[in-house]
This record gives C-alpha cells, sequence and structure tokens, in this order.
C-alpha cells in the first residue's frame, strides 16, 4: 500500500516542526497504547495530500477529543490509528511507526448503518460469533453489556428498528463493548442525535471509560468535555494546530476556534458579538441583539402571512398533530420544537399540502381548500406557492445536473421565461455565496453549500414563508451558523421563518418565538426567555 | 412490517430451512419438468390447499400476496392462447388465432405459474431470511461474508423505501409536473435511481466498515459459533413427507380423474 505514495523529499521538511512538538507531549504517558508518527495520506485524484508528517499518540487510560473543521481529516485519522485504514479502506499511507491497539472498537456517527442484524440480540450476537464466544455464554455476555451502557430493554430479542435513534447508538456502544477494548474510538457518536439521546450516549461513555484509551472526534462537545484530559485542534488542512488541556485549549486558541467554524464553550457569545457587529455596520440597526426588528409588531394593521386556526394534519385518517390558532407576520422566525414524534414533520407537512389536513388555513389572506378534486387541488397549488420548503436531506430534493439548472428549475416551474429566469438564478446564486459553481453537478458541493443551495432553490422564486425541516441537523458550527444567519437576512427582507430544530439553544438564541408541539398539539407559543 | 408477520406457527415453519428449500427446490423442478395438463393443474390446486393451510398467514393475507399470481395467471394463459400456435381452430381475428392446442397450452402455462407461485409462497411465507442464511452456513458451509452481507442488505431495504417517500414529495415540493409518455418515464425513473443510489451506496459503505470493525471476517467460517444452531429435527421428516405425498397425490389424481385427458400439450 505505503509504495502507492509518492512524495517529494522536501515535503517533509515543511512541517518538521509540528512532528517535534507532538512528540513532547506524547512523552506524558508510560506506554502509548495507540500511536502513528510522521503519518502521510492522501486519497485518490488531484486531491492535495490530507495529512503531512502528521504524529499523534494517546497513553493507556487518556481520553483523547480531536477537534477541528469540517473536512480536516479527524475521521480519517480514527481510521488509521484503528488500522481500518488500509486494511478495510484501501486509501495510501505511509508512516515511519505505527503501535494498532491489541483490542479496540469503533463506534461510528450514523445508528442507521452500523449494524447488520435486525434484531438486538442477533446484532449483539454477531460480535460474539465474530469472536467466537460459546453459544451457551452469549446471552449473558450480551445482557451485560447492554446494563453497562444503560439499555433496559423488555427483552434481547427486540426489533431495533423500534429502538429510538439514541438507544441505536447505545446499542452500538454495547457491541462495541462485546469486543473488550483497550481502545474505544468514537466518530462523532452524539452528531445524529437529539439532546435527550446526547446526554444519554455521553454518560454511557462515561460510565465504561474507567479504564480505556478514549479517542473521540465530536463537533458538539458540551456533554464530554469535563471528561476529556486532552484536546489537539486540527487546522482545515490536517495539520495539528495546537493541544493541551480542554481549558486550557478553549482560552489560548479561542481565534482559531471561531475562525474554523468550531463548537466551543462560548461559541454563542461569539455569534451574537459577531451578528451584532454585522448588523450595526452593514444596516444600522441591530436585529438579534435589539430584539424585533421589522413586521413582528403585529398591532400595525399588518394581516398575518400564515394564519391557522382548528387546523389538523392527519395521517391514516387521524389527526396527528393539532394547532388550535397559531399565526406568522412577515419577518417572523419562529422556531418549532418538541421531541421525537410529537409531529413536527408532520405539521411541516400538512402546512406544505403533503399531507391531508383540515381546519382553517390562510396563506396571505388566501385560504388553502382541501380536498382531492382537480378544481381544487388547482387553488391549493396556487396557493402555496407562497411557501417554500427545505428539506432535511439537500440531496433529496435536487433534480437537475448543474447548480444553476438547479435554480432555473423553480423558476421555469413557476413559468418565468428563460433570460429572465437565467439572469435571476445568476443573481440568485450570488447572494448565496454560490457564484462560481454554476456548472457544478449539486453532489459534488460541500455540505454547508448542498444546504444553501436548498435554500436558494426554495428562495429564488420568492415565497413569503420559509419552512424548514431540522436544517442545523449533523452540521457542525461553521454551516450552522452560516444557515442561521442566512435565516437572519431573509427574515430582515420580510420572509416568515418556520423552522423545526431539536436544538434548544438555537430555538432561544435566535428565533423570536417558540412553538411547542407535544401530545400531538400546538402546546404553547412564547417567546424565547433568552434577553438579547 | 406487521403484514409479514406470521400470525401462527405451522410445521413448515419448524422445519430447517436447508430441508424446506432442497424439497421445494425439487418441487419446482418437478412443476416445470410437467408437460401434462391435468398433472399440473391438480398440482396447483394441491399446492394451493397446502398453502393455505401452512403458510400460518390470515386468509386476506395470502389472497393479497396471490394477487400478482392470479394477474400473471390471466395475462400469461391470454397471450398464449390468443397467439399460440395450433391446427384445429375454434375462433380467428386478424392476428387473434384461438385453436384448440393454443388454449390448452395457455391454461397450462396459467397453471403453472399457479403452481410455482404456491410453492414459492410456501418457502417464503414460512422462513425467516436469518433463519435461512444460518442454515446455509451452518449446514452448506456458504461463506459468512455472503450470508451476513445479504442480511445487512435486507435491512437497509426500508430505509431506501422511506427515501423513496421523501424523493417523492420533495418532487412533488419542487413542482416537478407529472411526466407523460415512455420518455417521461424513464426520466422519472432516472429522477429517483440516482439519489437513491447515491444514498445507498454510502449507506453500504458504512455498514461494511461498521462490521468489519466488529472484527468480523468474511472469508471463512471455521471456528466461527453461532447464536443460532441449525438443527435438523423430526419437523424436517415430516415436511418432506408431507410434500412427497401431495405431489404423489397430484399425480395419482391427475392419472385416476383426469379434466381433460389430453396428455402432454407441447407442440409437435
Amino acid at each position: 500500500m505505503a509504495d502507492l505514495l509518492l512524495l517529494q523529499a522536501d515535503d517533509a521538511e515543511e512541517l518538521a516542526g509540528a512532528g517535534e512538538a507532538d512528540s513532547e507531549a506524547g512523552q506524558s504517558g508510560p506506554r502509548p497504547s495507540v500511536s502513528v508518527q510522521d503519518l502521510r495520506l492522501k486519497f485518490p485524484g488531484d486531491t492535495p495530500m490530507l495529512f503531512r508528517d502528521l504524529s499523534f499518540q494517546a497513553s493507556a487510560g487518556e481520553k483523547v477529543l480531536l477537534l477541528g473543521p469540517s473536512g480536516c481529516g479527524k475521521s480519517t485519522l480514527l481510521q488509521v490509528l484503528s488500522g481500518m485504514i488500509p486494511r478495510v479502506i484501501e486509501i495510501p499511507m505511509k508512516c515511519s511507526e505505527q503501535i494498532i491497539p491489541a483490542s479496540w472498537a469503533y463506534v461510528f456517527q450514523d445508528p442507521d448503518t452500523q449494524f447488520c442484524m435486525p434484531f438486538v440480540d442477533e446484532e449483539l450476537a454477531f460480535v460474539l460469533e465474530n469472536l467466537q464466544v460459546a453459544r451457551d455464554d452469549m446471552a449473558g455476555r450480551m445482557k451485560d453489556a447492554l446494563d453497562a451502557v444503560g439499555l433496559q430493554l423488555p427483552e434481547l430479542h427486540t426489533p431495533i428498528s423500534s429502538l429510538s435513534q439514541g438507544m441505536k447508538q447505545r446499542l452500538a456502544l454495547a457491541s462495541a463493548l462485546l469486543l473488550e477494548p483497550e481502545v474505544l474510538f468514537l466518530d462523532e457518536p452524539s452528531a445524529l442525535l437529539d439532546p435527550e439521546g446526547r446526554k444519554q450516549i455521553w454518560e454511557a461513555v462515561r460510565s465504561v471509560s474507567a479504564d480505556r484509551t478514549l479517542v473521540i472526534v465530536e463537533h458538539r462537545i458540551e456533554e464530554i468535555l469535563h471528561d476529556v484530559n486532552r484536546v489537539i485542534l486540527f487546522g482545515p488542512d490536517g495539520e495539528i494546530v495546537g493541544e493541551g488541556r480542554p481549558e486550557e485549549v478553549f482560552i489560548k486558541y479561542r481565534k482559531e476556534l471561531q475562525q474554523y467554524g468550531i463548537w466551543h464553550p462560548g461559541v454563542w457569545e461569539d455569534y451574537r458579538a459577531a451578528a451584532s457587529e454585522r448588523s450595526a455596520v452593514s444596516r444600522g440597526f441591530s436585529s438579534v441583539s435589539e430584539g424585533p426588528a421589522v413586521g413582528v409588531n403585529p398591532g400595525a394593521g399588518e394581516s398575518p402571512v400564515l394564519a391557522l386556526s382548528q387546523f389538523q394534519v392527519l395521517r391514516k385518517q387521524r389527526p396527528v398533530v393539532t394547532v388550535e390558532e397559531a399565526s406568522l407576520y412577515p419577518g417572523d422566525f419562529t422556531a418549532v420544537i418538541g421531541h421525537n414524534g410529537a409531529g413536527k414533520s408532520s405539521l411541516l407537512l400538512g402546512l406544505m399540502g403533503l399531507l391531508p389536513c383540515t381546519g382553517d388555513y390562510r396563506l396571505g389572506g388566501e385560504p388553502v381548500v382541501f380536498g382531492k378534486k382537480r378544481r381544487e387541488r388547482k387553488m391549493r397549488e396556487h396557493a402555496l406557492r407562497r411557501i417554500g420548503f427545505v428539506f432535511q436531506n439537500p440531496e433529496l430534493q435536487f433534480v437537475s445536473e448543474t447548480v444553476l439548472d438547479e435554480v432555473l428549475y423553480s423558476l421555469v416551474v413557476d413559468g418565468r421565461s428563460q433570460e429572465e429566469a437565467i439572469q435571476e438564478a445568476h443573481e440568485c446564486l450570488a447572494h448565496f455565496g454560490l457564484s462560481g459553481m454554476e456548472g457544478r453537478h449539486p453532489y459534488q458541493l460541500s455540505m454547508g453549500q448542498k444546504r444553501r443551495l436548498s435554500v436558494a432553490t426554495a428562495m429564488v422564486r420568492k415565497p413569503e414563508v420559509l419552512l424548514l425541516d431540522e436544517p442545523t441537523f449533523g452540521q457542525d458550527a461553521r454551516n450552522t451558523f452560516g444557515i442561521l444567519e442566512l435565516c437572519q437576512e431573509l427574515v430582515q427582507a420580510g420572509t416568515a421563518i418556520l423552522m423545526v430544530t431539536h436544538e434548544m439553544d438555537i430555538a432561544q438564541q435566535v428565533a423570536r418565538e417558540i412553538w411547542e408541539i407535544g401530545e400531538g398539539r400546538l402546546l404553547s407559543r412564547r417567546k424565547p426567555e433568552v434577553d438579547r | 412490517m406487521s403484514i409479514w408477520g406470521m400470525d401462527r406457527r405451522t410445521w413448515l415453519h419448524r422445519a430447517n430451512p436447508v430441508i424446506k428449500l432442497a424439497v421445494l427446490l425439487l418441487l419446482f423442478t418437478m412443476t416445470v419438468l410437467t408437460h401434462d395438463i391435468d398433472f399440473v393443474i391438480y398440482q396447483a390446486v394441491i399446492f394451493t390447499i397446502c398453502l393455505v393451510l401452512l403458510c400460518g398467514l390470515k386468509m386476506w393475507k395470502i389472497l393479497l400476496f396471490a394477487l400478482p399470481f392470479l394477474i400473471a395467471f390471466v395475462s400469461s394463459s391470454s397471450t398464449m392462447m390468443l397467439f399460440g400456435r395450433g391446427e384445429t381452430i375454434w375462433w380467428e381475428w386478424g392476428l387473434l388465432r384461438v385453436s384448440e392446442e393454443s388454449f390448452y397450452r395457455g391454461l397450462h402455462l396459467g397453471f403453472k405459474g399457479i403452481a410455482f407461485a404456491a410453492e414459492g409462497l410456501l418457502f417464503v411465507t414460512t422462513t425467516s431470511s436469518v433463519d435461512l442464511f444460518y442454515g446455509l452456513m451452518q449446514k452448506l458451509k456458504l461463506a459468512p461474508k455472503f450470508a451476513y452481507s445479504f442480511m445487512a442488505s435486507i435491512r437497509l431495504l426500508p430505509m431506501v423505501w422511506e427515501e423513496f417517500l421523501i424523493r417523492r414529495q420533495a418532487l412533488q415540493v419542487r413542482g416537478c409536473p407529472p411526466l407523460r409518455g415512455v420518455r417521461g418515464m424513464i426520466k422519472r425513473v432516472g429522477m429517483y435511481a440516482v439519489p437513491l443510489l447515491a444514498q445507498s451506496i454510502r449507506r453500504a459503505h458504512r455498514v461494511a466498515a461498521a462490521m468489519e470493525a466488529e472484527q468480523f471476517n468474511g472469508e471463512h467460517g471455521r471456528g466461527r459459533t453461532y447464536y443460532y444452531e441449525s438443527r435438523y429435527s423430526v419437523y424436517d421428516l415430516l415436511i418432506v413427507i408431507l410434500l412427497t405425498l401431495a405431489a404423489a397425490a397430484a399425480y395419482m389424481c391427475a392419472s385416476w380423474y383426469p379434466w381433460f385427458g389430453i396428455g402432454d400439450v407441447r407442440f409437435d
């Protein structure tokens, strides 16, 4: 494998400094339980080298957190440390020395793609079979592992599909424990979980980590910060910028953390400071720090752009969510919160006309009629043009081969002429920071760009209301704040935004109103508690 | 998933899937090689009875599963009747020619389809994929890498379906007009296939990495222990006897009480 990589000798000298700093830091422990020296790695193709002479080691029992911007190679490093690269995933790499732990286990990011069997016991048995454990010992060891991660199930033979995402991640941790690992690699195990699940998975990790070495990659760090001994900060080019005890790193490298868009304890304060500075400079008033800016006072004779009264969304002819009375005014920024399965997404789908509904639903004064007749459908489609919708996974809503066509499509469907549409599409792409990408395939964009494009396709039609389904889910701080800034801009231009989110922080910090959904109905509408 | 769940457990559920598979493959071969219309009709009837009695599903579910096969029966037999060759012409209109020979052959083809369906459903409705692959690994030494990749991919199917539904909604939201005609159909397939494939390939890659991380060695199953032991039992013998008897009964009914009595339906 190593011969595949041809390097120039002077490459090595460039980063010699980083290597030295590393070996000093690594001497703290008695014996490294996992290490790699002078690692070089490059993905096939024209991409630049991901790592140049990177060295890393962790001593036995140490808990190390790797931080860095998206795409800096943290996950790749975990795979190298565990030996998955190049043994399983064939990527050219080279290093001068490596210690692969005698026993290790891995927990990945996506709760849905870590299992190969349909039932909990079968999945755990898969690991035990791999270890050639005798059948009679299996049930006992499964129970122990599930107890260790605090996963209480009525019986072992439970379908994995009936577990919540958070429970699935704890199951993944349980199957990792069956390997009796000396080193545990955690690759953003809580990135795709709601706050509840996130809390539980880290509690579980804490309770099993006593004398194990932990190497963690994670971008949401509030829950684990107090349990790690060392934080290593990576730069965007895969180099180590700095390392040390957590409290030191967060003070010393605050500027870098801010610049790379990494979650850190003061991230919201920084965001607010930056936001008020920006809007003070560019617009002469501050939307975030001084509260309501435009259109939030409905008293001034302004009419709601979206009004609901005794509105019900149905699935299989049963109401799944009921809204007695609610409305959105131009320039409103409303967050919809609630537990998993409370009906947040159903509400959005209902508002978008994708699920059958009953009750009174008006968009800009125009009633949205329900019903399946052709005339009713036409009327509904006409009314719904006032709404734009952004799905959680941007890829599933792309319909064209290039970024420009993607935006054009929305305009052409609306009946705009070709020349006019091209002009507008270019303007729109420029506005969303996608100039120069017009000819690319939407799938070739980065995560943040894909998200911006999906918002652009909805916004180019200039809808009065924008519905967003968890747009910040699984995104790093940079993307999250990018999306939120975008929303702020749209709100200031008079668009009403309704955003489903799991993140209380977002709801509290940026929304002007919070709708809480639970028990199948809109429980409360309130102003955020944070004084701004 | 509830639609696939069994409503009661029968002998067939208890039998070893490997034995069941072997017996049913033999039955398949028998049905393929049958050219006597009476024998095929009795096979269709008797195996359908077996299906109703042994599959452990409620009647409406059986009818639901049988629906596509009834459509296949109508389409395949009517095509053969209308366009098949034959000498004794009963009715002729343009290209359509129904002859005595083609009529019987059409009927034969249709019933063959039903017999296949009944045999296939007997297996599918009473065997879980996990049981089957555990059986194949232990009894026929199937390499674990094949068995587990199949089981893993079955787990991924519902996710693809879910994404299909989201994609449909997304296309509706984007305002994709309904595409008409063959061209529209092809375009529509592409609009679903590309994003769904892209997601599925990534997902499959992640599952594979996770399985390797759990120390899975797919190459050989030597020394591998198994959570579910695949055993032979008295039910296997029962099933072999029962299904052999069913086949024998069909054969005897065909020779004692033939409906048509025309023997081989092939055209020579």
